[in-house]
């Protein structure tokens, strides 16, 4: 019954959103709604909770993780809409609704345990973020709103071109479209239309996550949403979609097409990350800037679910995990620059660190987490994917991702570090200054979830708590073994977390390149520490 | 009769592109997807395993929503907007309708080549499946204004149909009805920021959206 609730909740408090005199109390409603959602994921992690409509939508690791993460940022931003909504005559009762829909058609996209029911909540998805694009009018906003709509629609209508490929290749078993049945009956589907299934759905739902070069809608959309709209899809709607490409992966995977599969998602991979390192260099505009740190994120996401079996699922798990907490420490910082000084151009801002000290070190803090400075997440694990990937011998991908990170840790100081540092412009403290004083308690509520976010981001990276490491554990097995993770699942025995370890491999599991000069690398990064693999003769 | 009705959806194909007018494209589109609806209780009919009330119920939401209201809102979208009512291709109509053939053609002649787990209802199903999506690729990619963006978006829909019609037994009544709602609603969104477009640039062309209209905000 929870994951019912947990889909019924937040569209229950969107009408509050509607039809509530007061615009606090419309504001509140949004995070009752969110609140709510996140409450139900806490209840779910403590006690398990069963599948419900005949298994169609069902908690497992990999989604109760992902979803997890979406309910806490929608839930952090919730909060930072209260300080962030001013007085304007643009209504922001659909707006508000619309932000509860998305959290609960993302929900049923993560639920979901049937390909085609996904399909209809990420397609709901999109519908419910458009009109969050258009939120300040206008022609750019509007340019920005169209693309987003044609170009998500016609790749998710690709993606379901997919899903039909996937159905015609099992279609001779009767098993369905339910996902451990797929899993499970991998080996037994045609190969050729799985393949054309995987390829169809990663172009589609690629373009929703904004892997390069279907990312050019990206820009423009987290450039013009209000920057905690940006937010909410660079960190959950990109969780949603990814995971739409990790369930085909995951049925590739249990039919031996794993190797098949991992070059093109580290293809993409690669190309977003190089796209987003020369595309920071040439903008002026913050929020566009952050939207190719997403880019490159995804890519590195990406890269990680291509080598998943040698250790890569891990750290594409963690990746997830700090990106969604990144992506709202960065969006929502830009929100609160965006309300203080009312400008969006990079080269405006200069020397925050003596006009708002406040506001420049969380810049700074959430600068340095998105280019995996040591202390942050993505330290360990985007050194987690370069390891994986060195392990299992894969130099290109290696080389490929040290040499593009780099570009990206470049260029990004380079156009970020300014507004940090130098000395403020005239401009910039006149508009500092006329912002008047009962704003506040604004500025507070929205500082909050920052802070929160980065307290959490910190705290997890630095000591990652039991059941973190456990879900991050389980969701990696998932992705890296599907097969055997649903069999340990009908057993009811979560896999124990425990110190480095070698997964005994039984032969019926899935290989990933075995092939490959004969050496299988069997690994799983643990505690977050990088030990490099043994490899096995 | 299933033949004859894909025949039909291939040569409403052709049609759409060489239409030189929004409306006569809209209404084409409509037919379409009315010959679309019949086939659903035509598989049925010729005792594809599929139950009375699963080809009913897509036939009647297809109908409802692609022949019924997505043209209503569409044809009504041209009319509030006063938008020149001709359809302004970047690819001339008799060389789209050439290579309209010619994607036919190659849909047919990549047939053998994609052998199908079962035996389909017809032969043809594929190729017009195929055919039909990539011809509203083209309609997509060729034409300018907004609103035959979304027509070209719905004929891909329609391909991607024509090819679930090969596993209806899979799917769930309940799965398809919802996949039929998630385009109905995203065509009620294209055309509400359709209208909003016209309304802030005076124009519904998508290659000057990046410039706007004199007078309104940049």
């Amino acid at each position: 019954m929870i994951l019912a609730w947990m889909l019924i909740a937040p569209l229950l408090a969107a009408p509050g959103c509607l039809l509530l005199p007061s615009s606090l109390l419309r504001r509140f409603s949004v995070v009752a709604g969110c609140g709510a959602h996140l409450a139900l994921i806490a209840i779910s992690w403590n006690s398990p909770s069963d599948a419900i409509w005949n298994g169609y939508l069902a908690l497992d690791p990999l989604n109760h993780l992902l979803l997890s993460l979406i309910s806490l940022l929608f839930a952090a931003t919730s909060v930072f809409l209260i300080g962030y909504h001013q007085r304007s005559d643009v209504s922001k009762r659909v707006f508000q609704a619309c932000i509860l829909a998305l959290l609960s058609a993302l929900t049923l996209a993560c639920l979901s345990q049937h390909l085609g029911l996904m399909w209809v909540g990420l397609e709901a998805s999109s519908l419910a973020a458009t009109p969050l694009i258009y939120f300040h009018l206008g022609p750019r906003a509007l340019e920005a709103t169209w693309k987003f709509l044609l170009m998500n629609s016609v790749g998710i209508a690709i993606a379901l071109l997919g899903v039909f490929a996937v159905a015609l290749a099992s279609t001779q078993l009767e098993i369905g479209l339910l996902m451990p049945a797929m899993i499970e009956n991998a080996t037994r589907m045609d190969p050729a239309w799985l393949r054309a299934g995987f390829l169809l759905a990663l172009v589609g739902f690629g373009t929703k996550l904004g892997l390069a070069p279907l990312h050019s809608w990206k820009p423009d959309a987290y450039g013009e949403a209000p920057p905690p709209v940006a937010a909410l899809f660079a960190g959950a709607m990109t969780l949603a979609a990814l995971l739409g490409i990790l369930r085909f992966q995951q049925i590739c995977v249990a039919a031996q097409l794993g190797a098949f599969t991992g070059q093109w998602l580290c293809g993409f991979g690669l190309l977003s990350i190089a796209v987003a390192g020369l595309f920071i260099l040439n903008n002026t505009d913050y929020r566009r800037i952050l939207a190719y740190t997403s880019v490159e994120h995804v890519g590195v996401l990406a890269i990680g679910a291509g080598i998943a079996a040698s250790g890569g699922a891990y750290a594409a798990m963690l990746h997830a995990t700090h990106n969604t907490l990144n992506k709202g420490i960065l969006f929502l910082t830009a929100g609160i620059l965006l309300r203080t000084f009312q400008t969006t151009r990079a080269t405006e801002l200069r020397g925050l660190l003596r006009q708002r000290p406040g506001i420049a070190l969380m810049l700074l803090v959430g600068l340095l987490a998105t280019s995996a400075a040591p202390p942050f997440g993505m330290f360990y694990s985007e050194l987690g994917v370069i390891f994986a990937a060195v392990a299992t011998g894969h130099w290109i991908v290696a080389a490929g991702l040290v040499l593009t990170l780099a570009v990206v840790f470049v260029a990004l100081m380079t156009r970020v570090l300014p507004m940090v540092l130098g000395t403020p412009s005239e401009a910039m403290t006149a508009a500092a200054s006329a912002n008047p004083p009962e704003t506040r308690w604004r500025r507070w509520v929205m500082t909050a979830p920052v802070l929160g976010l980065i307290t959490v981001a910190v705290a997890i990276a630095v000591y990652p708590p039991r059941p973190l490491r456990s879900a991050l554990d389980a969701a990696a097995e998932a992705m890296a073994h599907p097969g055997s993770a649903i069999a340990q699942a009908r057993q009811s025995t979560p896999p124990a977390p425990g110190p480095v370890e070698v997964v005994a491999t039984s032969p019926s599991e899935p290989r990933w390149h075995s092939k490959n000069k004969g050496e299988i690398v069997e690994k799983r990064l643990d505690r977050q520490a990088p030990v490099l693999a043994e490899a096995r003769p | 009769m299933i033949e004859a009705a894909l025949v039909m959806v291939l040569l409403l194909n052709l049609a759409m592109l060489s239409a030189s007018r929004l409306a006569t494209c809209i209404r084409l589109l409509a037919m379409q997807c009315a010959v679309l609806s019949v086939l659903p209780l035509a598989l049925h009919a010729g005792g594809e395993g599929m139950s009375l009330v699963h080809g009913a119920g897509v036939m009647a939401g297809t109908l409802a929503l692609k022949v019924v209201l997505i043209p209503a809102l569409l044809l009504r979208a041209i009319r509030t907007t006063e938008i020149p009512r001709e359809v302004e291709p970047l690819i001339g109509f008799t060389t789209s309708v050439l290579i309209g053939s010619l994607l036919i053609a190659a849909a047919f002649a990549v047939r053998g080549r994609l052998p199908l787990p079962i035996a389909p209802v017809s032969p043809m199903l594929l190729p017009v499946a195929i055919s039909t999506a990539l011809i509203g690729l083209l309609i997509l990619v060729s034409r300018i204004k907004a609103i035959t963006q979304v027509v070209g978006y719905l004929v891909l829909e329609n391909g991607i149909f024509l090819f679930g019609l090969l596993l209806m037994r899979q799917m769930p009544l309940l799965v398809e009805l919802g996949i039929l709602l998630d385009v109905f609603v995203g065509v009620f969104v294209m055309a509400i920021v359709v209208h909003h477009i016209r309304r802030e640039f005076d124009h519904l062309d998508t290659q000057r959206l990046s410039e706007p209209a004199a007078g309104a905000a940049a």
